[in-house]
């Protein structure tokens, strides 16, 4: 059954060569994706950090999503 | 109205809704997988190689889906200005190049088998490489463009001359003779697909979508934050 699958007689290289493409791409991309918005999500959380009392005050008061950034990056660390 | 899907609004729901796609995403995949690769029959003709079509279809038309979408709101953005459109344009445009060079390369790989051919320059073909092309154009000018407004500009009149090749894709094996064959699904019409294929073919289709869901929301969540971030730098 396995030696079936994998074959499919004869035309095993094309179809695992295709759902190993896109497999591939798609995984890839997620990755790329995610890392990208875990960085600039660190980032703007230690921008805010870095603001003096005052300004991080404001921020965050008129910010819904400074705020949001900020309380889901102190979860994390 | 336009204030409720303002960036700041939905920010929360883009987090939940990440969330949410993530925690099914992976047993979905495994049935849509299941159904294509084991359970759904070969074809007559093409054997076990018609197993190619449950990516290369679904690739196809989301990468036509995809710039369709943004030409539309590109024109949209020309009338009303709304930077969430912009937003959300960038956002989509990676994915919707992913899909098409994903369709061209699976369609290669189901030609071989099928026409005896990797490649041929037959209109549906080389009318899809043009699309790729168009969104090379748009990513490409939002990334090397430094005036956004003008990068907006230089994209959204790219995104609706491209919209022109839409109609030339769909309809480019009834108006020409070509390799490629004519659409078994029609939305308007009769399908000639056995519904054996054509339910692994959809459940296939609803994956792909949901990881474009995925991939399209954390994507405006970090062109969001780029946004906030640069704000946050003028104070």
């Amino acid at each position: 059954m396995i030696q079936n699958l994998l074959y499919m007689n004869g035309y095993g290289l094309f179809v695992w060569a295709s759902f190993s493409i896109t497999f591939i791409a798609c995984a890839f991309v997620f990755y790329k994706t995610q890392k990208t918005l875990k960085k600039y999500e660190r980032d703007f959380a230690k921008e805010i950090n870095d603001l003096s009392a005052e300004k991080r005050k404001l921020v965050v008061e008129n910010s819904k999503i400074a705020s949001q950034v900020l309380s889901s990056y102190s979860k994390t660390i | 109205m336009i204030s409720l899907i303002s960036p700041s609004n939905i920010f929360h729901w883009v987090g939940k809704l990440i969330s949410f796609i993530n925690s099914i995403f992976f047993i979905l995949l495994l049935i849509a997988l299941s159904f294509a690769l084991i359970f759904s029959p070969p074809d007559y003709l093409q054997g076990d190689s018609v197993r190619i079509m449950y990516v290369h279809v679904p690739s196809a038309w989301i990468s036509l889906a995809a710039f369709t979408c943004i030409a539309l709101m590109s024109i949209a953005n020309f009338i009303f200005k709304t930077k969430n459109l912009t937003i959300i344009t960038k956002s989509i445009a990676p994915l919707g190049l992913m899909f098409t060079c994903l369709a061209i390369v699976t369609g290669s790989l189901w030609g071989k088998p099928t026409w005896g051919t990797w490649w041929a320059w037959d209109a549906r073909l080389t009318s899809m490489v043009i699309l790729a092309l168009f969104y090379i154009g748009f990513i490409v000018s939002h990334k090397f463009i430094l005036y956004e407004e003008r990068a907006n500009k230089v994209s959204s009149i790219i995104a609706i001359i491209g919209l022109i090749n839409i109609p030339i894709i769909k309809f480019s094996v009834d108006w020409w003779n070509t390799l490629h064959q004519p659409a078994s699904i029609k939305l308007s019409g009769v399908s000639t697909i056995h519904s054996s294929m054509l339910m692994p073919l959809l459940l296939m289709f609803f994956v792909m979508l949901l990881y474009c869901a995925l991939i399209f929301l954390m994507k405006y969540k970090t062109e969001i934050i780029r946004i906030k971030k640069k704000n946050l730098k003028r104070l």
